[in-house]
């Protein structure tokens, strides 16, 4: 094989991966706009809330001690060593628990029956206060996240492909990170384990009755405010997941939200109530958007991450409003 | 027993489809009117005028060109701070090109500049609708905010890539640049501002504004009964990015002075603008103002009491802000989905029944 | 001596000159079949409607009476046939020419705009019919203002004939199911149409509030001469108000012609009372 291919595939299989990141942030937002039919702009900040916490946790930081101190006139920064990751994870999970329970307490309950809209906008409300809820919990330095996941360049990888390259070729093998591996696999199990509980459980079953229509659920006995705390829990859980695997990643901090952003193209691509769309979807922006930057990028000058994805998308829905899994749309009156 | 109704009839159509059609109301509005063009000139310092008066009219008339688009023709956009900042980069590419030029006209030209990008960025909303037209405005940010960094001809080549106001002058008198002072500024933006705040209450009254009302309340039934959604919707954007675009020519020109577009013109300006109108009032022109003025003032009070009074850190005062913010935005569409402009309303009408209940 | 001018003599100018004589076809409906996927809704059917008359379109839920109106104002595209409107064989056409070109309608499930006020949702309806340009629109004063005001004052007489007076600053959210329906009538007869389609008009009315919209429509269609075509279940309205009736069933037309011959014709008595299968 040649370098050319070589570097192409290589480009493709990391794109692949970059992929499955942003899936995993698009599934919250399936999860979330299926049952309840709400488009939550706040996803990617619950990411980080997810993130932060777990830092936070297992660091042993004190929350609030900013806003303490500031207040006080104490100096108050950790309580002690720390928790050990797994009580951690466990602990973040209530956490994430307890805020969809709050979140329809205090939000979703009072917007029943609002425009998608509207609550589109709250959830943009949402996001803000939660970054500033979680900044001013835990400050808004950034923070190492590491949750004993293996990182670095898998040389197994890179030792197998220098092989493929022809003899004389000055080729040094592909770079792969350990830690978008460990992000596929732990996707695959995700995505099965969500498929499995909601085909094989009751709970299951009623969420996809309430996603398809909310009044014949009532009819039936469904309880809809413990669905919706039920589908917001598993947002956060997806949130957290997503938040481990971008933290450990990047670090955690406020850009970390911004990987909402690039969920959205993903959800246009694949529809807005299709969680296989969400993977193929994902898939489909991260190695669109690896080959763009590799290719388109140096004609235009670089840096067309940012966009090139939802020009992507944009195009794609012109020809195809539904999204690549959605019913054809018929309008009717 | 100051606001009432009774004994002031209208006899023609005109005289019912006025603006302020009470009286009272109309002599509020001219006494404040005169009070912001005769009275504050006379007062405003440096403080004021940075501060609160100058951002408070930008973000007015950018809040109002959000207004329009959002409010009256139900189109989501998340692309106005990229819209402002084709207004500002066609405000400083004129500046410089035509150092003669009048800065009233220089300023409309970059309102019309960013009335052809917005309608480019308006087509894909013939097309797709609600969320998705949300996300295909936030590729209009993107991509502005890309362009105008990538490209040197845009900041005419600048070492640094920022973009600085020269000195312009009205009548003598300097409106942009180190030099300008308070007052000249203000009125400057004042001017602007009032002319178009009343173009766009023209807009909205007529056959336009309920084109887009249409569109926005049924687009399907509107469709049938003979609007176009194409004019409707292109138009709609149109005149929404020549508002923005204004808005982002003074917001550069006038109130920063010198602007990296990055940091200037980034989403979280979009997201401002859309709470402004939220908070203010989908749908209402004086909406636009008070929701301007409601999220310009915040921070300065925020600022005033947690850090001079208190002597909080600043970054703890800016998340407390932040956390507000979102909680407010929250608030608002829980309890009153159409903003400050609806409370105004209500107080009216309870004032009209004053002292009776009903 | 007394002369009663009934109110409605004043929209003599309202009625619309296309160039067809009373008892002409003013749109002839020819062989056409809708489908969506592979759902047939309609399947070949013909019809025409003349200029002046009340034409009923009736049949059992589901048969494509809302489909056959959609078909006629643009808002589905049949796969089959043609339609003729005014002696002009149409083409493939949106909504909003088809209201250009003179047919408006109400609809099954209200559609009004409901953050405007009455007036608002009235005056929208004559959108097709208000010209001046952005331009003088920002100006007002002048061409905008002149032009507001002359459409104003045909739509107050629009609001007096179907004496909603009172509420013609109202939000139309605001007002109960009944006089909804009257606004939606008036919204669709500002656009001076040649050819009104009424989807259901009188759908959960009570019997007082479907005398008053019988009143009304009949006095639309002698008052202004406006050709109607009609959606309704109520068999004792329609065979009241209607000239001629066309029967669907299943997608097909399956009788035409006047009241009497519809009420007697076996398909039709089929279709409604269901076939005995023994």
């Amino acid at each position: 094989m040649s370098t050319q291919f070589l570097n192409f595939i290589e480009i493709f299989i990391n794109g692949l991966m970059a992929g499955i990141m942003y899936s995993l942030v698009a599934l919250g937002f399936v999860l979330i706009f299926k049952a309840s039919g709400i488009f939550n702009f706040a996803q990617g900040v619950m990411a980080l809330f997810a993130a932060l916490t777990l830092v936070g946790l297992q660091t042993g930081q004190v929350p609030f001690s900013h806003l303490i101190n500031a207040i006080f006139g104490t100096d108050i920064h950790d309580w002690g060593p720390g928790l050990p990751t797994f009580l951690a994870i466990l602990l973040t999970l209530v956490v994430m628990i307890a805020l969809a329970w709050l979140l329809e307490k205090f939000v979703l309950n009072h917007l029943i029956n609002q425009e998608p809209i509207i609550l589109f906008m709250a959830t943009i409300g949402l996001a803000y206060f939660l970054e500033g809820f979680g900044d001013l919990m835990w400050g808004s330095d950034v923070k190492t996240l590491d949750v004993g996941l293996p990182s670095g360049g898998s040389f197994w990888w890179e030792d197998v492909t220098r092989t493929w390259a022809p003899e004389d070729a000055d080729y040094w093998g592909m770079y792969i990170d350990k830690l978008d591996i460990s992000a596929t696999i732990i996707a695959v199990i995700l995505v099965t384990a969500l498929s499995l509980f909601s085909q094989y459980t009751a709970t299951g079953r009623a969420l996809r009755a309430v996603a398809d229509d909310h009044q014949a659920a009532l009819s039936v006995g469904i309880s809809l405010r413990k669905i919706w705390v039920i589908v917001w829990s598993i947002a956060g859980f997806v949130a957290l997941v997503a938040g481990i695997m971008w933290g450990s990643k990047s670090g955690v901090q406020f850009s970390l939200s911004l990987i909402a952003l690039k969920a959205l193209p993903v959800l246009i691509l694949g529809g807005f109530t299709s969680i296989p769309g969400a993977i193929v979807g994902g898939l489909i922006i991260g190695v669109g958007e690896k080959l763009a930057e590799a290719y388109i990028g140096p004609m235009v000058g670089g840096a067309i991450e940012n966009w090139f994805a939802y020009v992507v998308a944009l195009a794609f829905l012109l020809f195809r409003p539904q999204g690549l899994f959605g019913d054809r749309i018929i309008e009717r009156i | 027993m100051l606001y009432r109704e009774a004994g002031d009839f209208k006899t023609t159509y005109r005289a019912d489809e006025q603006t302020f059609p009470i009286r009272s109301e109309r002599w509020l509005f001219w006494t404040v009117m005169v009070l912001a063009f005769a009275v504050v000139p006379f007062f405003i310092n440096d403080y004021w005028n940075k501060a609160v008066l100058v951002p408070f009219l930008v973000w007015a008339l950018a809040a109002l060109g959000l207004n329009i688009l959002t409010g009256y023709c139900g189109q989501v956009s998340l692309g106005t701070g990229g819209f402002m900042a084709v207004g500002a980069f066609a405000c400083y590419k004129i500046m410089t090109a035509f150092p003669d030029l009048n800065m009233f006209i220089v300023v409309v030209l970059s309102g019309f500049v960013t009335a052809g990008v917005g309608i480019l960025f308006g087509l894909p909303s013939l097309r797709i609708k609600g969320f998705y037209l949300a996300v295909a405005t936030l590729a209009a940010q993107f991509f502005l905010i890309w362009v105008f960094n990538k490209f040197p001809w845009f900041y005419n080549y600048s070492a640094s890539g920022q973009i600085t106001a020269p000195e312009r002058t009205i009548l003598g008198i300097a409106v942009t640049g180190p030099n300008s002072l308070p007052w000249a500024t203000y009125l400057f933006c004042l001017a602007i501002v009032f002319v178009f705040a009343w173009v766009a209450r023209n807009l909205t009254r007529g056959r336009m504004g309920r084109s887009w009302m249409a569109i926005r309340d049924m687009d399907i039934a509107a469709e049938i009964i003979g609007v176009s959604p194409l004019r409707a919707k292109l138009s709609a954007f149109a005149v929404s990015s020549f508002y923005i675009g204004m808005a982002g020519a003074l917001f550069f020109s006038v109130y920063l002075g010198a602007a990296e577009v990055t940091e200037a013109f980034g989403i979280d300006k979009s997201f401002l603008a859309l709470f402004m109108v939220i908070i203010g009032g989908l749908g209402s022109i004086l909406g636009s103002f008070l929701g301007a003025g409601f999220l310009v003032l915040l921070p300065v009070l925020f600022k005033n009491i947690m850090v001079n009074q208190f002597g909080w850190p600043t970054d703890v005062a800016a998340h407390l802000q932040i956390m507000l913010i979102g909680g407010l935005i929250i608030f608002f569409l829980i309890v009153e989905p159409h903003g400050l402009a609806q409370l105004w309303r209500l107080t009216k009408e309870k004032l009209r029944l004053w002292p009776f209940p009903y | 001596m007394n002369v009663h001018v009934h109110p409605t003599q004043e929209f003599r100018f309202m009625r619309p000159d296309d160039g067809i004589k009373q008892g002409d076809p003013l749109l002839v409906v020819d062989n056409i079949s809708l489908s969506f996927g592979g759902v047939k809704a309609i399947t070949d059917i013909s019809f025409d409607i003349l200029k002046g008359e009340i034409r009923a379109i009736i049949g059992p839920n589901g048969a494509g009476k809302t489909s056959m109106l959609n078909v006629i104002n643009g808002f589905y595209h049949p796969q089959k046939g043609t339609i003729t409107f005014r002696g002009q064989k149409r083409s493939r056409m949106r909504p909003h020419e088809a209201a250009n070109h003179g047919i408006a309608r109400t609809f099954q499930n209200i559609a009004l705009f409901h953050g405007m006020s009455v007036l608002d949702n009235i005056m929208t309806g004559r959108i097709t019919l208000m010209k001046r340009n952005m331009l003088w629109q920002a100006l007002w004063r002048g061409p905008a203002e002149t032009e507001e005001i002359e459409n104003r004052e045909i739509v107050e007489r629009i609001i007096d004939f179907l004496e909603i007076e009172h509420i013609r600053k109202t939000p139309v959210g605001r007002l109960p199911y009944g006089l909804q329906k009257r606004v939606e009538l008036g919204r669709a007869l500002a656009a001076e149409p040649s050819l009104l389609l009424l989807d259901e008009p009188m759908a959960g009315m009570n019997l007082e509030e479907k005398e008053d919209m019988s009143r009304y429509i009949l006095d639309v269609n002698q008052q202004f001469g406006t050709t109607i075509a009609l959606i309704e279940h109520d068999m004792g309205v329609v065979m009241d108000l209607s000239d001629r009736v066309v029967v669907l069933d299943y997608g097909r037309k399956i009788g035409d012609g006047t009241p009497d011959e519809v009420r007697n014709h076996q398909d039709v008595i089929d279709a409604y009372l269901g076939v005995s299968h023994d």
